[in-house]
């Protein structure tokens, strides 16, 4: 049975009162087209009714081996199991795990059972986040720490009871422990449905199709800020600062919520690829363009801007305005225009948490026997702290890019399509518990040809 | 299965009747004597077919809301028990569909029944707890909760039942509700099979093992190394052959001498998917089992467990049950489509 033929399912994790229930309801009303069926493991008020809901207690089955990896989720396996008998009544699966709900058993629930492999895939798993509560629940549990190392996608929810810079600060914060998930805010659950199903994100012959790499992009720059502009000429001044040049690029149209703030940063991504045109103060400020501020001289600095139409413009900038007290003001009058959003996007300080994400990038191929004594080797003594793994790899020999992913020890790989043209690299992305970036880094390096 | 063509019985398999209910079988078992079979689906039908014709005699296509998941006949052939998702376990009048008795466990699924061998009691496990019944209806005793969902249950005698759930199998007198015996085993134990004289419990586990256990003597053993997880199991007349899935492979180990341990099992091989449903007649070594191949194969066995094929059958869909007649003269295959498949059986 090909992919397209089992069932998807998505995985809803997150502490009590992050708003799972809300996302369900809102999920189940928004999702005409599609028959969900609901395994839920709290008695939450799913109010729909077209919905088949079924209730179970959670129950985590250890095996006599004594592998953490052969755990899995008893429960699942069998309403299911059960649920597979009656495939004509539905086309997705949702399961909303408890709270306390370790997210490891569920995931490998999908790669250990046989019946279940079958006929089901796990689509994602969508952690939910109360951004105003989880800075506690980190520092007090295992599983809230679990649940947001495994998720694919992590929703920052009720924002509206944080300020920005909390939640700018808590966002950096998550980054560090996953940075293969997406984030996204909302306040009550009210994220698009496309955000959390269908994600495909343990499909292998998917996952490199919808997006060319694992990770999500490390952004160049700290800072943006969002101001409404009228027709004019504008300057924007710096003081001295911590850099004799900084990259700033100026976007026009620039939406001021978290989704627009979002598209602009994806957008300036690829605009900070570019080689930036230097510019020097006194000088004019191109739009959407990569440029590199000159700041070399002493004292404050201007640069100008020229808008023709009334515009909100995003400044994504390499620093924080903080850092160079970054003004904008009207040139002919030398009013301060305020800042409608700003959004700080890179942590200002490192975490201390023990559980943490890094990715390793190597151009060239590996030697096939040295990267699996080496991964093996690795899955055998760290598997317990690797939560998640995902990569591809350009093996010595073979025209195909081979892409991976795991749950703790269970790995799962094959050949995808060849390289072609496209230059061969690996990139490998590792999230788990005290892990050594340096000792695994080198220890791959080692199996470079 | 080169050597197989549909629709064509081959061997000991002659044709009979087909006929179909509404959705995925759950369970089938014939009563009154071999005259009606009894089915029920995943859409929470019972249907009543004529034995010998196939013929509805009765139905009641949607009883148990949200579907069926067990249903067991009586012993003595005249009454059957079904249960479903609804929390309800019915009690039937086979000759002519009636509901005699309705019972409600509660809130949640009723996975299980089982009637004792002489008939007297009914078991029924919902989640964590069992329920026993006397054929009047009435409750005689539940359990206290389990420590999780029980998985199997069995009667090793005709007060004695037998449960199964993570890490134990448990034996309680179901009159006075004491627990007699708890035999441990940390693994998620998915299906149960007791020997008729109760002595010797059988059970698949999650972790790809079989694990068994002799009361008399107090030993254990697990059988490791299947392909997939044994979910199919059933001991002959006689116990001495057990047979078991988990894998494309029929495993049948024999308990002549001191074996199973230390023995080679019979390896019956010819399905090419995994085996879903194993049944041994009534009396004698003939076992059909039946697969997600949409096969049904009848095999002839020895005493040391090997064997070989005497008849074969396909169904066109995954076998999701197989059930003798209890003349042994004729065998109904139920699949994951709706489809019921009843063959006659010579002698060779």
């Amino acid at each position: 049975m090909s992919t397209q033929d089992k069932v998807p399912v998505t995985i809803l994790t997150g502490f009590l009162g992050s708003g799972k229930t809300t996302l369900l309801n809102r999920i189940l009303s928004e999702e005409h087209g599609k028959r969900i069926a609901v395994i839920e493991n709290e008695y939450g008020e799913v109010g729909i009714d077209q919905a088949l809901v079924i209730n179970a207690d959670e129950e985590i089955f250890e095996m006599s081996n004594g592998c953490i990896c052969c755990t899995v989720r008893g429960d699942l396996i069998r309403v299911l199991g059960n649920l597979m008998k009656r495939r004509d009544k539905f086309d997705y699966v949702l399961v909303e795990t408890t709270g306390l709900a370790d997210p490891g058993p569920v995931a490998q629930t999908f790669f250990m059972d046989d019946e279940i492999r079958e006929e089901f895939t796990l689509d994602g798993i969508v952690t939910l986040v109360d951004a105003a509560h989880i800075e506690q629940q980190l520092g007090r549990s295992d599983e809230s720490t679990e649940q947001i190392a495994f998720a694919d996608v992590l929703v920052l929810n009720k924002t509206d009871l944080v300020g920005t810079d909390g939640l700018d600060t808590l966002e950096a914060r998550l980054r560090d422990m996953n940075r293969m998930a997406r984030v996204v805010r909302s306040e009550k659950a009210d994220i698009p449905v496309e955000t959390v199903l269908n994600l495909s994100a343990f499909d292998l012959d998917q996952v490199l199709e919808r997006r060319p790499t694992f990770l999500e992009p490390e952004y160049p720059f700290e800072w943006t800020g969002v101001y409404s502009l009228e027709p004019g000429r504008y300057e924007l001044t710096l003081e001295e600062g911590p850099d004799p040049v900084m990259s700033l690029v100026v976007l026009a149209d620039q939406g001021s919520d978290d989704a627009g703030l979002r598209e602009g940063a994806e957008w300036c991504v690829r605009r900070y690829a570019l080689t930036a045109d230097a510019v020097e103060p006194g000088a004019e400020i191109p739009l959407e363009t990569h440029v590199s501020l000159q700041l070399q001289s002493p004292g404050r600095k201007s640069f100008f801007l020229q808008v023709d139409a009334p515009v909100q413009v995003g400044l994504y900038a390499q620093h924080t305005a903080e850092e160079f007290d970054m003004k904008l003001l009207r040139a002919d009058e030398g009013a301060e225009i305020p800042v409608a959003v700003e959004r700080t996007w890179v942590a200002q300080h490192e975490h201390d948490d023990e559980v943490g994400s890094f990715a390793i990038e190597r151009e060239g191929d590996v030697d096939p026997n040295r990267l699996n004594a080496w991964l093996s080797e690795l899955l055998r003594e760290r598997g317990v702290d690797i939560f998640r793994m995902k990569g591809f790899l350009s093996i010595a020999g073979d025209a195909n890019r081979f892409v991976f992913q795991g749950v703790h020890m269970l790995f799962d790989g094959q050949p995808e399509k060849p390289w072609g043209d496209a230059p061969r690299l690996n990139q490998l992305v590792f999230i788990g518990r005290n892990l050594d970036e340096q000792t695994i880094t080198s220890g791959f390096d080692a199996c470079l040809v | 299965m080169s050597g197989l063509i549909k629709d064509s019985p081959r061997g000991v398999l002659r044709s009979g009747w087909t006929g179909s209910v509404g959705d995925y079988v759950i369970a089938g078992g014939w009563a009154c004597n071999g005259a009606l079979l009894i089915v029920c689906d995943a859409a929470g039908g019972v249907f009543g077919f004529e034995g010998t014709s196939g013929v509805v005699r009765w139905k009641d296509p949607g009883i148990h809301k949200e579907g069926a998941l067990a249903m067991a006949v009586h012993p003595g052939g005249s009454l059957f028990a079904t249960s479903g998702q609804d929390g309800r376990v019915l009690i039937w009048n086979a000759e002519d569909g009636r509901v005699i008795h309705t019972l409600e466990l509660g809130s949640g699924w009723v996975e299980h029944l089982a009637w004792s061998a002489d008939g007297q009691w009914l078991a029924a496990s919902i989640s964590r707890r069992v329920h026993v019944y006397g054929v009047d209806g009435v409750e005689s005793w539940r359990s206290e909760d389990h420590p999780s969902t029980v998985s199997a249950i069995a009667w090793a005698g005709s007060t004695e039942l037998a449960t199964a759930c993570y890490g134990r199998v448990s034996f309680f007198n179901a009159t006075s509700g004491e627990l007699r015996e708890k035999l441990e085993w940390k693994g998620s134990l998915v299906s149960m099979t007791l020997s008729s004289d109760g002595n010797i419990v059988a059970c698949g586990s999650q972790d790809n093992s079989v694990h068994f256990w002799r009361r008399s003597t107090g030993e254990d053993s697990q059988m490791y190394g299947y392909p997939g997880k044994p979910s199919a199991l059933a001991f002959d007349d006689t116990a001495t052959l057990l047979a078991t899935g988990g894998g494309e492979s029929v495993t049948v180990w024999s308990f002549q001498g001191d074996g199973p341990e230390g023995t080679q099992p019979g390896v019956l091989k010819l399905h090419v998917l995994p085996i879903t449903s194993l049944a041994f007649v009534h009396r004698g070594r003939r076992l059909a089992s039946g697969a997600r191949d949409g096969a049904v194969i009848v095999w002839s066995l020895q005493g040391d467990g090997d064997g070989s094929m005497a008849g074969a059958a396909f169904v066109g869909d995954v076998v999701a049950g197989l059930a003798w007649r209890p003349d042994d003269r004729g065998l109904a295959a139920f699949d994951a489509g709706g489809g019921v498949t009843v063959w006659r059986v010579g002698n060779r």
